[in-house]
């Protein structure tokens, strides 16, 4: 069913006094608002592994008064196996604001190996139910597969980048559902991208930005050093005209932005700042459109080192698989998966970074290896903030065959959600041991956990028009 | 028409676990046999891109499997399984070295295979440890 009960006119002015759709009116009013996170809905895996079960959501919880505080309250199993589940999204977020009778209630779950596409009807937030199925061959249909992340279109479609083509091999894409959850077909004209990975847009500036990763076929079995070295993975990034759906600029990032992955504007849509963490080259970059020319550029303004370890032949890159930027645009937060760090910068002067704290905990240098007696068996890398900046979580599975390269053990044992409490105001960060969420204890074995995001829009999820 | 079968036999090679054979037609693939059988074995895409259900020939008709290029005059891989597409995960030394995509693969002699979720893990290592 169609999450649009009324059609209504978009407000062409954007005053907030006539704000009747889904979500809030300003990121301001988001933490204002937003009531604290109770629940988180995780991403959950086996594929790749020998427990004989399905990838399923995770719904957590997170209310410190309640008595299942920090145990998994529910489990939305779904049909088939093989799926891994990756990256969700929402069908409707605070861009959606004027859509009047558009509710946040669906959420769009994509099987990154199976092409699947799981619609899951959140109505009852606290027992999601499976609603709607898009079998692969239906995405194969439109030369794509590999879907990765899903934001809302302010009209109430659902656009997914795409990673591959029906052989899982380059170019990719971007295919476009509409409200009643059916695929409309390709957002773009083929060819527009080769790589693709994530993807941000900023309406009121017509601009989308988007990151490469690789080919399917080249990430999916694992990380080969030779195809880095054979070109084989991305290191651009793709302004596009958000109304045309065409790229109007790429900017090759070189060798220091190497596998750029999570790309984010900053919220206020007045902004047409952003930052992209490039992964394998350890780097964050800030990019930006530069007034005079009206051209975006980009610029590295933060270097992760590598570090020596002993059992190690080579230094240990730092590996920066995601970052997110508070709701208030005041801090930058990441994780870096191999050394086992999460951290926050200042970034009230974009162009100049600021740390202001990080926290060493689990992966291969990390202080804390353990919490509550539970073994960490690999660093933190999926990062989720409260709307008002004050807790940040993580889990710390990457990727099901890239885990296995790197933490073997992370299959074995299943992965874990953790939490630190963060004062926006001081810019520090503290552990909180008393939290831990342990995947090792699910009835059919330990699994794998990946993106998170709360039940009203997160700092991951929302647009402003 | 009864298409041809081969006895196909799984051994998890890190898994306590039973090794079992099962009859596995040419015009069906192992991974679909298997579940026939109720055998679950990992797969991903199920396309041949992505790896996860990759098995490791360890035996073709009663002889270990040698790669095209050796002069031993066994068995060719190539000759123990028909691939419905081309195997986009694996790279040319994979196969060489046996590596199977079972989801895609149809045999066409009597074989044994390393199966299970260890297997498709050997594809690749730590590049830097």
């Amino acid at each position: 069913m169609s999450d649009v009960n009324a059609p209504s006119d978009v407000e062409p002015d954007h005053e907030h006094d006539h704000h009747e759709g889904p979500g809030y009116a300003t990121p301001q009013a988001a933490i204002e608002e937003g009531e604290r996170e109770e629940l988180a809905y995780v991403m959950s895996l086996y594929v790749g592994t020998d427990v004989d079960a399905p990838d399923f959501v995770a719904v957590v919880d997170l209310d410190p008064d309640s008595e299942t505080y920090c145990e998994i309250v529910d489990r939305i199993e779904l049909p088939n196996r093989g799926d891994e589940l990756h990256h969700f999204g929402w069908n409707a977020c605070s861009s959606s604001c004027h859509m009047e009778g558009l509710e946040r209630r669906h959420l769009i779950v994509p099987g990154q190996r199976s092409s699947r596409i799981h619609v899951i009807d959140a109505k009852d937030r606290r027992n999601p139910e499976l609603e709607t199925v898009i079998e692969p061959e239906e995405v194969f249909e439109y030369d794509l597969s590999a879907p990765h992340t899903v934001h809302c279109i302010p009209d109430g479609e659902i656009l997914i980048s795409m990673l591959g083509d029906a052989d899982g091999e380059l170019p990719g894409g971007f295919l476009e559902l509409n409200d009643d959850f059916e695929i409309e077909g390709r957002w773009e004209p083929p060819g527009e991208v080769e790589m693709n990975y994530d993807y941000w847009y900023q309406p009121r500036q017509n601009v989308m930005v988007s990151s490469e990763w690789a080919a399917p076929k080249t990430y999916y079995p694992g990380f080969d050093l030779e195809d880095v070295e054979a070109g084989n993975y991305g290191q651009r990034l793709h302004f596009w005209d958000w109304e045309a759906g065409t790229v109007e600029q790429t900017i090759d990032l070189g060798e220091e932005g190497l596998i750029p992955l999570e790309v984010r504007f900053l919220h206020t849509p007045e902004s047409t700042h952003g930052f992209v963490g490039a992964a394998l080259s350890s780097n964050i970059f800030h990019f930006w459109r530069d007034g005079e020319s009206g051209e975006y550029r980009a610029e590295k303004v933060i270097d992760f080192e590598s570090r020596e370890h002993d059992d190690w032949d080579m230094p240990v890159p730092a590996l920066p698989t995601d970052i997110l930027i508070s709701m208030d645009d005041r801090y930058l937060f990441g994780s870096n998966w191999l050394h086992g760090d999460v951290w926050m910068y200042d970034i009230s002067d974009p162009s100049n970074p600021r740390r202001a704290d990080s926290l060493s905990v689990g992966g291969t240098f990390g202080e804390v290896q353990e919490v509550q007696g539970r073994e960490l068996s690999a660093g933190p890398q999926m990062i989720q903030l409260s709307l008002d900046g004050e807790r940040l979580y993580w889990t710390t599975s990457l990727f099901s065959s890239w885990d296995e390269q790197f933490y073997p053990e992370e299959g074995e044992r299943g992965s874990v959600m953790l939490k630190a409490d963060v004062d926006p105001r001081k810019g520090t960060m503290e552990l909180d041991e008393d939290f831990l969420v342990d995947w090792g204890e699910c009835p059919e074995g330990p699994a794998r956990a990946h993106e998170i995001r709360w039940p009203d829009g997160d700092c991951t999820s929302d647009v402003w028009q | 028409m009864v298409s041809q079968r081969h006895d196909v036999t799984l051994e998890w090679p890190d898994a306590d676990r039973e090794t079992r054979t099962i009859a596995v037609g040419e015009d069906e693939t192992v991974l679909e046999a298997a579940e026939r059988a109720d055998i679950a074995l990992p797969f991903g895409c199920r396309t041949g891109a992505c790896g996860t259900c990759t098995g490791r020939l360890l035996e073709v008709d009663g002889a270990e499997p040698a790669a095209g290029d050796d002069e031993r005059g066994t068995v060719e891989i190539d000759g123990a399984f028909s691939y419905r597409r081309s195997p986009r995960a694996l790279k040319d030394r994979h196969r060489t070295a046996g590596y199977v995509l079972l989801c895609i693969a149809s045999p066409r002699a009597d074989c044994r295979i390393a199966v299970g979720a260890s297997v498709h893990t050997e594809l690749v290592d730590n590049p830097w440890k």
